[in-house]
C-alpha cells in the first residue's frame, strides 16, 4: 500500500521541528514496515506548466509544430519569445495549458528504470526542445491517449507541475501484511491518526467520521428493500439510491487523479474516483449499481437486494467480463434473488453503471472477511477494495462514509438504507496501570498511558487502580488488556523499554539428544572421516523415488507443491544424494563421499500420540567406492561412537526397504539387534537409473536408535613394558571359507594365549577367480605383560595357532 | 685456517684476557670486564652464524612456491567438509544452551492444530495466508515456522514452572514456505525459535535477551531496535533489528526476526494460567546469519548439493 506523507501530514498537526526522514523511522519503528520510501520531488524536476502558443501541423505527418510559452523557465531556449517543441498527441492546440518536460530532464514514469532524459533534438528536420507530457509519461496514468491539459484556473506559464499538484511529496510503500489486522489503517486518516499517536499529539477527527451516525433524509417515496439473510455474512449494509448529477467530463487533469495516481491507482470516471478516492481516505470499499438495470435484473414490482451465499454451480458475469462459477462460500449481492455483484469483491456485468446510466444505487457496506478470502482465492481477485474488505472493515463506519460521498457528489439520496443486524455494544477493556508496566518492563504514570490512548481515539476513565477503556469503534482487533498493552508499548515506543536480563538458575540446560547426535557424527563423519555434508530438499520428485526403486505411495504427498519435482516427502535420503551425486561428476570431482542428516517420514511409519506423522532422523552415506571402503567408514564411525555394531547379509525384508542395493553386495546394520539400516553397493539398474557408471555405495542409517543405544566408553588396555614382537601370517584356505571365519579362530586362538596382541588384515590373494583356495594375509603384533618372549616362547605361539587354525582348513603358508 | 677455526682461536685468545682483571687495579676492572663481555658475545654470535652456513653449504635449496618435490607425488589431505547451515545452527544452539535455554528439535511434518490453532490463529484468519504454508493430502503440514513446536515446548516444560523456575527453550529446525526460490528466499530454509515463560518476563527482558545473543554471536557490542509487526500468537508483537556488527562493515541495520509477548491464549492453551506467568517468543532464520556471515548473495547455493560450494567453507 502507498501512502503520501503530504496526504498525512494535512490531517494532522505535525510538529514543524520534526524533519521528514525522523518521521519516516518513527512510522517505521511504531506502526508499519516501510519496504520503500519514494521521493517524488526529484522526478518532477524540470517539469513546468507551459501554454500552447501556436499548433501546426508538420504536412504529412501526425504531428504538430507548437510555439509555447513556459514563462521564466529557461530562458535559454526562448526565441522570438517562444520555445519550439514538436508534438504527436491530437489533442494539442493553440490556446491549452499543457505541460511541459524541458531538455535535461527526466521523463517522470522512467525515474529509476530506464530514466529517460530529455534533449534537444530534431525531428523531421524540426528542432524539439524537450516534449509536451501526457498523464502516462507524467506516471499518472498506465494508458497513453493524449497530452495532459491543465486547468487554467490553477495555474500560469512557467510554475513548476509539482507546485500545483503537491507532487513535493514522500511515498511510503508499506507492508501491508504487517497491518493485517489492522483495517483501520488501509484508510489514509485511520493511517494518520495512528501518525498522531506516535507523535503524541491528539488527533482530530475530519469531518467524514465526527457524526458516525449520519441522519440521511430520502427526498423521495422511492421503494427499496434490502435483506440480509445471514448476519455473519453481513453485519451492515447501507446504500443510497440518487439520481446521477449531470457532470461535464473534466478534460483537465486533476488533483484527484493525481491523489489516486500517488496510491497506485488512476482516473476512471467522477464516480468512481469519489468511490476511489473515499476508500483510501476511510479505508471503507464503496460500489455503484446501475439502478434501473438492478430493478429489471430483479423482474419484480418492488426492488429488493437480497445478500446471501452462493448456492452451488451459480454463475454471474463480472464487471471485467469474466464469468464465474460460484462456490458455496461467496456472498452474493441479488435483485431479487438474481445475483448482482459478488460481494466485496466485484460488481456484475448486469449492472454496470455506464453512460445510459440515470440513476444509481451506491453501496457502502462490510463483510465476512473469512467468506471474502475464500472469495479472494477462489477468484483469483486482488483488488484495493477486496484488500481492504479482507481486514475486517469495520461495520460502525459505512454510513458515515456514505454520507460523505452523497455531499461529495452534492445529491439528494431519493432512498436511503441502513440495515444494520450486526451492531455491537460498546468495547470497554479494563487493565491497570500495573498490568501494562508488568509486562513491557516499564514504569510509565498513568497520566501517559491515558493520554497516549486518548490521542488516537480510545476514550480512558481512571477509577482508583483501574484503567476503564472504551475502545474506538474503528479498532475491530482490540478485545484483551495485551492489546491495550501493545498499543501503550508501540506508540510510546518499544525502543524507548530499558533492557534487562532474566535471571536462570544453576540448574543447567538440556540439549534435544538427536541434535547432540548429530553435531557428534558430523565432527566424525567431515572431520575424520573425510566426508562433505550436503542437506538437501526434504521435498522430492516421484521420479526420483522411482528411480531409486522406491515406491512414491508410501510417501507423504504435498497437494500444494511448487512443482513436481518437489511433490513427495522422502521417506530415504540416500536418491538425494545420488541425484547430487552425478551433478558433482559433472563438475569434474571425483573419490568424494557425500553424507547428509535430516528427517524423514512415511505413511508405514504410522502416527505419534499428538497424530502427527512419525519422524525419523537418517543419515545417509554415498561413496565412489565399492562395499568394503564405505564397510571401513561405517565400522569405524561406530568405532568412533563407541556404540557395538553388527552386520549381516542383507534380509529379504532389509533388501525390500533398500531396494537399490545390490542385494549380493550388501549387508544390513544392527544395534542391540535391531537393524538400524543397511549399506552395501548400488544395483547396477539403479546405478543405471541415476547415469552412474561408476562403482557407487550407498548407506541409509535411522539415528534415533543410536540416542539409547549403550556405549562402551571403557577402554581394556594392553599396554606391555616388555618388547613386541612383529610377524606377518599368510593363511591358505579354502576359496569358498568366509574371511570372517579365519579371522574370529584367529582371534580365539590369539586370547587363549596369555599375550597381548593386536591383529590387522593385509591382504587376501587368490591366483585365479576359479581356484581353489585364497591366501590370507594377517600382520600380528603381540608381546607379554610379564617379560621378553623369547624365540622358543614365540614358536610355540606361532605353533598353537597353526594348531588352531587346522579346525578351520587354514594352513599357516 | 677455516674461519670458524679462526673465530674458535680468537675466543681461546679472549680466554686468557680474564686473567688479566685481576691484576688491575680494582676500579678499572669493571669496565675492563663489561668490555671483554661484549666482545666474547659478539665473537660467539660470529661463531654461531658461520657454523650455522657451514651446515646448510651442501643442502639443496628447494622452490616453497611448488605444491610438491620434483618427481615426487602430490601430498594428498583427505579432509572433509561440514555444511556451513549446519555448523551456524550448531553455533547458535550452543550460545542459546550457554544463555540458559533447553534445545529441542523442530519437526518436519506437523499439523494444523500445531501450526496454527495452538498459535492462537483464528479460523480461517488472514494471518494463516502470510505463511504459505504446504499440506499434504492428509492435511499435514511441513511447519513454515519453528513456532510450531511452542506448544509442545511449553507443556513439556511446563514442571519448570510448577518447580519455581521458568521455561527457556530455543527450537532449531528446517521450515518450508509455498513461494518460489530466488536469491533470497528459499522454499526449504532454517530458523531458531526461542520461548522463555517465567513469572516475571517482560518485554524488556526480551530485548535483552535477543541483544545478548547476538552480542554473543558476533561478539561485541551492538544495539538492537524494533518496529511493529503482526503475529496472532504474540502480543504485543515487533520485527527485531540489530546494528550492523563491525564484522559485517558496520554502519545500518539488519531485520533479523520477528518477537514479541507470548499471547494468553496460546499460554491457556498450553495450560499455563496467564494471570501468573508471561512469557516471550522470538524466530529468526539461520540461512540469513550464514549468508551474511559469509558475504553470499544466494540463498539457494545451501541447498544445492554442490561440492564446489561446500569446499570454499
Amino acid at each position: 500500500m502507498r501512502i503520501s506523507l503530504n496526504t498525512i501530514k494535512q490531517y494532522l498537526n505535525i510538529p514543524e521541528n520534526i524533519p521528514d526522514q525522523d518521521l519516516i523511522d518513527l512510522i517505521g519503528s511504531r506502526l508499519v514496515e516501510i519496504e520503500e520510501v519514494i521521493d517524488l520531488a526529484p522526478r518532477y524536476e524540470g517539469v513546468y506548466v507551459a501554454k500552447v502558443i501556436s499548433a501546426e501541423l508538420i504536412p504529412d505527418t501526425h504531428l504538430h509544430l507548437c510555439q509555447i510559452d513556459a514563462g521564466a523557465a529557461r530562458p535559454d531556449l526562448v526565441k522570438d519569445g517562444k520555445i519550439q517543441v514538436v508534438c504527436g498527441a491530437p489533442n494539442v492546440h493553440a490556446g491549452m495549458l499543457a505541460v511541459w518536460i524541458m531538455p535535461g530532464a527526466i521523463v517522470p514514469a522512467t525515474y529509476g528504470n530506464e530514466n529517460f532524459k530529455l534533449g534537444v533534438r530534431k525531428l523531421r528536420g524540426f528542432e524539439s526542445n524537450g516534449m509536451l507530457a501526457g498523464a502516462d509519461e507524467l506516471g499518472f496514468d498506465t494508458e497513453h491517449k493524449s497530452i495532459a491539459e491543465i486547468d487554467p484556473a490553477l495555474a500560469e506559464p512557467g510554475e513548476l507541475l509539482s507546485e500545483i499538484f503537491g507532487l513535493d511529496d514522500i511515498i511510503l510503500d508499506v507492508e501491508n501484511k504487517s497491518l493485517t489486522h489492522r483495517p483501520d489503517c488501509f484508510g489514509l486518516i485511520g493511517f494518520a491518526r495512528e501518525v498522531a499517536g506516535i507523535l503524541g499529539v491528539p488527533f482530530t477527527e475530519p469531518t467524514v467520521f465526527q457524526n458516525l451516525s449520519p441522519k440521511l433524509h430520502a427526498s423521495s417515496e422511492l421503494q427499496l428493500e434490502v435483506e440480509i439473510q445471514d448476519t455473519d455474512l453481513c453485519p451492515r449494509y447501507n446504500c443510497a439510491v440518487f439520481d446521477l448529477p449531470k457532470n461535464t467530463p473534466n478534460k483537465y487533469l486533476t488533483a484527484e487523479a493525481i491523489f489516486l495516481a500517488k496510491a497506485g491507482m488512476r482516473a476512471i470516471d467522477p464516480i468512481v474516483d469519489l468511490t476511489n478516492i473515499l476508500m483510501l481516505e476511510t479505508g471503507q470499499p464503496l460500489h455503484a449499481f446501475d439502478y434501473d438495470k438492478l430493478v429489471a435484473v430483479g423482474r419484480a414490482d418492488r426492488p429488493k437486494i437480497i445478500i446471501r451465499a452462493a448456492e452451488p454451480g451459480e454463475t454471474l458475469q463480472l464487471l471485467d467480463g469474466k464469468t464465474i462459477e460460484c462456490i458455496t462460500d461467496d456472498i452474493l449481492i441479488t435483485s431479487n434473488n438474481v445475483p448482482v455483484a459478488l460481494a466485496g469483491a466485484m460488481g456484475g456485468k448486469n449492472t454496470e453503471v455506464d453512460l445510459s446510466t440515470k440513476r444509481i444505487i451506491l453501496e457502502s457496506a462490510t463483510f465476512s472477511l473469512y467468506r471474502l478470502r475464500k472469495t479472494q482465492m477462489a477468484h483469483g481477485i486482488f483488488s484495493e477494495a477486496i484488500t481492504r474488505f479482507t481486514k475486517g472493515q469495520p461495520a460502525a463506519m459505512t454510513l458515515a462514509v456514505l454520507a460523505a460521498a452523497l455531499h461529495e457528489l452534492r445529491v439528494d439520496p431519493l432512498a436511503v438504507i441502513d440495515n444494520y443486524p450486526g451492531k455491537s455494544p460498546a468495547n470497554v477493556v479494563r487493565i491497570t496501570t500495573l498490568s501494562i508496566n508488568t509486562l513491557l518492563g516499564t514504569d510509565y504514570p498513568t497520566s501517559t498511558i491515558s493520554q497516549t490512548l486518548e490521542n488516537v481515539g480510545f476514550q480512558v476513565k481512571v477509577q482508583d487502580d483501574e484503567l476503564r477503556i472504551t475502545v474506538p469503534v474503528w479498532r475491530t482487533d482490540i478485545h484483551l488488556p495485551e492489546d491495550i498493552i501493545e498499543e501503550v508499548g508501540r506508540l510510546l515506543g518499544y525502543d524507548n523499554i530499558p533492557l534487562s536480563l532474566p535471571v536462570h538458575s544453576f540448574s543447567g540446560t538440556e540439549i534435544d539428544p538427536i541434535f547432540s547426535l548429530k553435531s557428534q557424527l558430523r565432527n566424525i563423519l567431515s572431520d575424520r572421516l573425510a566426508m562433505h555434508e550436503l542437506i538437501t530438499y526434504s521435498f522430492v520428485s516421484r521420479r526420483l523415488l522411482e528411480k531409486a526403486g522406491l515406491d512414491p505411495v508410501d510417501c507423504y504427498e504435498i497437494t500444494n507443491s511448487i512443482s513436481p519435482e518437489l511433490e513427495c516427502f522422502r521417506s530415504q535420503i540416500a536418491p538425494s544424494l545420488l541425484d547430487k551425486t552425478r551433478d558433482n561428476l559433472k563438475a569434474g570431482h571425483r573419490d568424494f563421499t557425500l553424507y547428509e542428516m535430516n528427517q524423514v517420514s512415511q505413511k508405514s511409519y504410522g502416527l505419534t500420540d499428538e497424530g502427527t506423522p512419525t519422524l525419523q532422523t537418517h543419515l545417509a552415506i554415498i561413496t565412489l567406492a565399492d562395499f568394503y571402503h564405505l564397510k571401513a567408514a561405517v565400522l569405524a564411525l561406530f568405532a568412533q561412537l563407541k556404540i557395538k555394531l553388527e552386520y549381516t547379509a542383507l534380509s529379504a525384508e532389509a533388501a525390500k526397504q533398500y531396494p537399490y542395493l545390490e542385494p549380493k553386495r550388501s549387508a544390513e546394520l544392527q544395534v542391540n539387534g535391531r537393524r538400524i539400516g543397511a549399506f552395501g553397493e548400488l544395483r547396477h539398474s539403479i546405478a543405471t537409473n541415476f547415469k552412474l557408471d561408476l562403482m557407487v555405495s550407498a548407506c541409509e542409517i535411522s539415528l534415533d536408535p543410536l540416542i539409547d543405544a549403550p556405549r562402551q566408553l571403557s577402554v581394556d588396555l594392553h599396554l606391555s613394558r616388555f618388547p613386541s614382537v612383529e610377524r606377518d601370517l599368510t593363511l591358505k584356505v579354502s576359496a569358498d571359507i568366509a574371511f570372517g571365519r579365519v579371522d574370529q579362530a584367529l582371534e580365539e586362538s590369539l586370547s587363549r594365549q596369555g599375550i597381548y596382541y593386536t591383529l590387522s588384515p593385509l591382504s587376501i590373494y587368490q591366483a585365479s577367480p576359479t581356484a581353489d583356495t585364497k591366501n590370507l594375509s594377517f600382520h600380528l603384533r603381540f608381546s607379554r605383560p610379564d617379560k621378553t618372549l623369547d624365540s622358543t616362547e614365540i614358536s610355540a605361539i606361532i605353533d598353537t595357532i597353526a594348531k588352531d587354525l587346522a579346525a578351520v582348513g587354514a594352513t599357516i603358508v | 685456517m677455516s674461519d670458524i677455526e679462526k673465530l674458535r682461536a680468537e675466543l681461546k685468545a679472549l680466554g686468557a684476557e680474564y686473567a688479566k682483571i685481576k691484576t688491575l687495579p680494582p676500579e678499572d676492572r669493571g669496565k675492563f670486564g663489561r668490555e671483554l663481555n661484549a666482545k666474547k658475545q659478539q665473537l660467539l654470535s660470529r661463531i654461531a652464524h658461520a657454523e650455522a652456513e657451514a651446515e646448510s653449504a651442501n643442502v639443496a635449496p628447494i622452490d616453497i612456491s611448488a605444491p610438491c618435490a620434483i618427481n615426487s607425488p602430490l601430498p594428498r589431505l583427505l579432509h572433509g567438509t561440514k555444511h556451513p547451515l549446519m555448523v551456524e545452527l550448531d553455533h547458535v544452539v550452543a550460545i542459546y544452551s550457554d544463555m540458559g535455554f533447553d534445545v529441542m528439535e523442530s519437526c518436519q511434518l506437523d499439523d494444523e492444530f500445531h501450526m496454527f490453532d495452538s498459535l492462537n490463529f483464528p479460523q480461517a484468519h488472514p494471518a494463516r495466508d502470510g505463511y504459505d504454508t504446504f499440506r499434504t493430502t492428509e492435511n499435514f503440514i511441513p511447519p513454515a515456522h519453528t513456532s510450531t513446536m511452542q506448544h509442545r515446548a511449553l507443556k513439556k516444560y511446563q514442571h519448570k514452572l510448577t518447580s519455581g523456575g521458568q521455561i527457556a527453550v530455543g527450537i532449531p529446525g528446517r521450515v518450508f514456505r509455498n513461494e518460489d526460490a530466488d536469491a533470497t528466499h528459499e522454499h526449504t530454509f532454517y530458523q531458531c525459535e526461542g520461548v522463555l515463560v517465567s513469572e516475571d518476563a517482560n518485554m524488556g527482558q526480551l530485548f535483552g535477551v535477543l541483544k545478548r545473543f547476538f552480542e554473543l554471536y558476533y561478539g561485541q557490542k551492538l544495539n538492537i531496535k524494533t518496529q511493529p509487526g503482526y503475529f496472532p500468537f504474540t502480543e504485543p508483537s515487533a520485527e527485531f533489528l540489530i546494528e550492523k556488527p563491525a564484522s559485517l562493515g558496520g554502519k545500518g541495520w539488519l531485520e533479523m526476526g520477528g518477537c514479541g509477548m507470548i499471547h494468553p491464549n496460546v499460554l491457556k492453551m498450553a495450560g499455563i494460567d496467564p494471570q501468573q506467568y508471561h512469557g516471550f517468543a522470538w524466530g529468526g532464520g539461520i540461512d540469513r546469519l550464514a549468508m551474511l556471515k559469509y558475504g553470499l548473495s544466494d540463498v539457494r547455493y545451501f541447498e544445492s548439493g554442490k561440492l564446489d560450494f561446500l569446499e570454499e567453507f
